[in-house]
């Protein structure tokens, strides 16, 4: 049976190539990596706009197709698997953080984090128990039933975030994260990333920011569609851990 | 992987809350366009009423002038002007024959039929007095409300007694009892012995604008058409037992009539009979049209509503772009998407579509109850109609949802 060993790689890339065809010019977005990733990996991704980083990033999620090449999760490819067959391992395997947030407006907390149990089958008693217990890790107790635009930008990420880890996923994938945030609450969302990493989730994040990837353990930076520099972060910040109900005040 | 029973249905019931949330999102939107489906299903379910009731109204008109019987009248089959040649002759003598020679029957009401003026004291009222004989009690299934009715006594003596409808008696003598009481039949004093029930009408027609005296005092004084003999009528009508086949009654009465004129095969009849059978078929099919017709118009109301919900959706689909690729990312397979918005397209078809049932149920009632015109709207036709409208929800919110369903995910999370 495949997956499930933790000596393969729990993301594998295979000569992937994404092409795009513009007014009859082709980009080659993607050209042609191959690179694996461990399970307990903390990896950020970087580059500059256009570098490619963003659909290799789709395509590890499995939101993007590959031109040709393929992806391994957990040592299953996926290049021949049908869009629910997709949806079922993003479902199960993969959690994801934007840097909108993308939560659902006039939609609770509680209901925006039950969102992937309700595709994954679950009657609506464990969504909201496991909701409300995925909310109370990331030190929302309190906002159970506040809508986003009840909630600080910080707060709406732990929402996501909750929402992210609540399939119990091995890999969380996050796309620029803290775009969207100030500089003391983006340090409490690689607080909160670093704590993942540490219970043994899988991270990747994709960033322009130095500092953010300066939280990672590994860096693979990205120009025109290649990976140019993939090593081992010596000097790697910690984010300062405390508990989350001290990170921000409730107001 | 088997998936329970449970998990479908709390799938559907997920999807249910989530197309609340979205209308209540945009309600005046949402009830705009339920506004089209609701005008629908109003039109269409009031059309359908509107043509039952018909059918209900022109079937009990038939059965209140008599149930499972034959007209028979001397005049020949078919439309057009009546020329004198066709007309025939129907007679006393041959009422009798079909009496005793005709199985099946249970009673003959022959008639004689004149306007006549109806007076007492400074008061009259034009009718339509019918001459008839006891059997036309029998035949027609009326009774006398007050009083009696005109008996086998009164036909052998041609006594100058009057039956009053409720229009006429209402109409002379308001609200006081008029039995006993002397009027003027065309001038001629006649005693009053009875009041009919009330028949009620329908489609303008007053069944109760009727006033009868027995046939021999009508051919001795107010006998006006030129009727061929002295013991000749203008029509009979031949009540049948019950459940007594009116095609075999027509058939044998036909026999009887051609064997007593002597008609050949190869002749034109001078006398018709036509059943209430075949009435209530003739009125079924013309009211039948008349409903197809006006349901056909209504329904032209419904597909505008139905579109209406189309342009609706495919506007929310894109709206909510981005909504759908974050559900896609989170693991919604395209048929939770699909899914998604099919529902929402019903529940919105299903809230205005209730809605449009209930305004008809209370325009049924009302016009029941001010226009005396009887509009049912059975549970056949309510479930009908939300059922319809859950079916408008699919077919037009089909498209819109399998375009939301066909996105790529990527791309529609990155849509602005």
């Amino acid at each position: 049976m495949p997956g499930n060993n933790a000596s393969q790689p729990l993301v594998e890339t295979r000569n992937l190539v994404k092409t795009y065809h513009l007014g009859g010019e082709t980009i080659h977005a993607v050209h042609g990596v191959s690179l694996s990733i461990a399970r307990g990996e903390y990896v950020a991704i970087m580059g500059a706009s256009g570098s490619g980083k963003s659909t290799f990033m789709n395509m590890i999620g499995c939101l993007d197709i590959p031109s040709s090449g393929d992806v391994l999760i957990d040592g299953i490819p996926t290049a021949e698997m049908t869009s629910d067959a997709l949806a079922q391992l993003r479902n199960q395997k993969i959690g994801f953080v934007f840097q909108q947030f993308n939560l659902l407006a006039r939609t609770s907390s509680i209901d925006n984090v039950a969102v992937p149990l309700i595709y994954a089958g679950l009657d609506t008693e464990t969504r909201r128990e496991r909701a409300t217990a995925k909310l109370i890790d990331m030190g929302l107790g309190e906002r159970l039933h506040n809508t986003p635009a009840k909630l600080s930008g910080g707060q709406q990420q732990r929402v996501a975030i909750a929402r992210a880890l609540v399939t119990e996923p091995l890999l969380l994938l996050a796309d620029e994260p803290t775009g969207a945030l100030d500089s003391r609450t983006s340090e409490d969302i690689m607080t909160i990333f670093q704590q993942l990493n540490d219970a043994g989730i899988t991270v990747i994040v994709v960033t322009h920011e130095s500092e953010i990837a300066d939280h990672a353990k590994r860096r693979i930076e990205f120009r025109d569609g290649i990976v140019v520099e993939d090593f081992l972060v010596t000097n790697r910040t910690l984010a300062i851990t405390k508990p989350h109900e001290e990170m921000e005040p409730a107001d | 992987m088997a998936i329970s029973a449970a998990k479908i249905v709390s799938g559907w019931a997920v999807n249910v809350a989530i197309a609340l949330t979205a209308l209540r999102t945009n309600v005046m939107r949402s009830i705009l366009t339920m506004l089209g489906v609701m005008i629908g299903v109003f039109a269409v379910t009031l059309a359908v009423a509107v043509g039952s009731g018909a059918q209900v109204s022109v079937m009990q008109t038939i059965n209140s002038l008599g149930y499972n019987m034959a007209i028979v009248v001397p005049e020949a089959e078919g439309d057009g002007p009546r020329r004198s040649f066709t007309r025939g002759r129907l007679t006393i003598r041959d009422i009798n024959a079909i009496e005793r020679e005709i199985p099946g029957v249970r009673a003959t009401a022959p008639q004689l039929r004149s306007s006549v003026t109806v007076a007492v004291a400074g008061n009259n009222s034009t009718t339509n007095a019918l001459g008839i004989t006891d059997g036309y009690g029998i035949v027609t299934d009326t009774k006398a409300a007050f009083g009696r009715f005109v008996d086998d006594n009164d036909v052998r003596t041609a006594a100058r007694v009057i039956v009053l409808g409720k229009t006429v008696a209402d109409e002379l003598f308001i609200d006081a009892n008029p039995i006993g009481s002397k009027v003027r039949v065309n001038g001629i004093p006649f005693t009053v012995i009875g009041q009919m029930e009330e028949k009620g009408g329908a489609l303008g027609d007053d069944n109760d604008n009727i006033a009868f005296i027995p046939i021999s005092t009508m051919r001795q004084r107010f006998s006006s058409e030129d009727l061929s003999g002295p013991d000749d009528v203008q029509i009979a009508f031949i009540g049948f037992e019950d459940g007594y086949s009116l095609a075999q009654g027509k058939d044998d009465l036909l026999e009887l009539m051609d064997d007593r004129y002597n008609i050949r095969a190869t002749q034109i009849r001078p006398f018709t009979v036509r059943t209430t059978e075949e009435f209530q078929e003739e009125f079924g099919f013309v009211t039948g049209i008349m409903q197809a017709v006006l349901v056909a118009i209504a329904s032209i109301s419904l597909l505008v509503g139905g579109i209406g919900i189309m342009n609706i959706m495919l506007v929310s689909v894109t709206e909510r772009t981005r909504e759908i690729g974050l559900r896609m990312a989170l693991g919604a397979r395209r048929s939770d998407i699909r899914n998604q918005f099919l529902v929402e397209a019903a529940v919105l078809c299903v809230l205005g579509g209730a809605t449009g049932l209930l305004l008809a149920w209370g325009s049924s009632l009302l016009l029941a109850a001010y226009a005396d015109f009887p509009v049912p709207i059975g549970i056949g036709t309510a479930a009908g109609a939300i059922l319809f409208s859950a079916f408008l929800g699919l077919l037009f919110g089909g498209y819109p949802a399998i375009r939301a369903s066909r996105l790529s995910p990527i791309e529609a999370l990155r849509t602005e």
